[in-house]
């Protein structure tokens, strides 16, 4: 008979495991994860009658994670990863990322907060930052300034409009402009959201390494 | 300074009973290969062994040190099983133990046997 919970608190212990070893060579924490399952499922086979109980006893004397790890730690002399805080160095690479795109890419790659993954998502998607997007858009505006319709507006002193006909104005036109405002929106939004992207993954980051401690 | 009487010596008793851990483990498989559970069964008996996960560190690096080697074989009630056997390094390791310890063993036993009649 199988306990009900056996496998949230099988699958816990091990997700315990796996989080306090984050730091350890791959094959080392598939070692003893794989020890650890096949420890409990030998400790499972004595009990016909398993209860919730049962697995609970199992992993208490089997020990806690924090103290296994550790001492696979010693044992195996893998050294406890030093986790810096994300500081000065982190923030003024975001900060220079959207001011002063150069500057903070080099201190982006500098950091050691990121995974390399992010750290070109962070480059490429910055987009030069806004006064790489300045340029960007003055480029795009002078492409567009060809296109779109021409328009003859005839106006009397006062101003009033007499007549108004535009010249070339198709569906084609509408769906241009559209498509260039949401172009001018995405690019001023794109440097914004990958520094708060790039801020959550600092975070994430940070948040394992407490676990671990 | 710590005493043994006054403080529970934490580090010196848990100290000297993982160095002979390691050894007690080799000596279990001398006769026969082994698998994990097997020993922690045979160690907790003596209470050698308080948190059984500990072994498989252990196990780990004896095997990396080339003292043990493994072998995964079916079992009659459950997932494969991991054996440990001793290496001829394994018992030449095991060898000069014994004889360290016996010294050291006796050598400590005479001082204090010694200090108790003095």
């Amino acid at each position: 008979m199988t306990a009900p919970h056996a496998d949230q608190l099988i699958d816990g212990y091990l997700a315990r495991i796996c989080a306090a070893a984050h730091d350890f060579p791959a094959a080392a924490r598939d070692e003893l994860l794989d020890d650890m399952r096949s420890h409990i499922a030998d400790a499972r086979a004595r009990d016909s009658q398993e209860t919730d109980a049962t697995i609970l006893n199992i992993l208490d004397r089997l020990g806690e994670p924090a103290v296994l790890v550790a001492e696979a730690r010693e044992r195996l002399g893998i050294k406890t990863q030093q986790p810096e805080r994300p500081g000065l160095l982190e923030i003024a690479a975001l900060v220079l990322l959207l001011f002063l795109w150069p500057a903070g890419v080099v201190l982006l790659w500098l950091s050691s907060q990121w995974k390399t993954r992010d750290k070109i998502i962070g480059s490429v998607f910055s987009l030069g930052g806004y006064p790489g997007i300045s340029l960007i858009g003055l480029v795009l505006a002078g492409a567009g300034a060809g296109h779109g319709s021409r328009c003859i507006t005839v106006r009397n002193a006062a101003g009033d409009v007499l007549q108004s006909s535009c010249s070339g104005t198709s569906v084609l036109d509408i769906i241009g402009s559209v498509a260039q405002t949401a172009l001018v929106i995405v690019l001023f939004l794109l440097p914004v959201l990958t520094a708060a992207y790039l801020a959550i993954r600092l975070r994430r980051w940070h948040r394992l390494e407490t676990i671990a401690a | 300074m710590w005493y043994i009487g006054r403080v529970p010596a934490d580090g010196l008793v848990s100290q000297m009973r993982r160095g002979a851990l390691e050894y007690c483990v080799m000596a279990l498989m001398q006769q026969t290969p082994r698998y994990a559970f097997d020993l922690i069964d045979a160690l907790a008996k003596t209470g050698m062994l308080t948190t059984e996960g500990t072994l498989y560190p252990l196990l780990s690096r004896l095997r990396r040190d080339g003292l043990v080697k493994t072998e995964w074989r079916e079992s009659a009630d459950g997932p494969p099983r991991r054996y440990y056997e001793l290496t001829a390094e394994g018992r030449r390791a095991l060898t000069g133990f014994k004889s360290e310890w016996t010294t050291f063993r006796g050598a400590v036993d005479a001082i204090l046997q010694e200090a108790k009649k003095s």
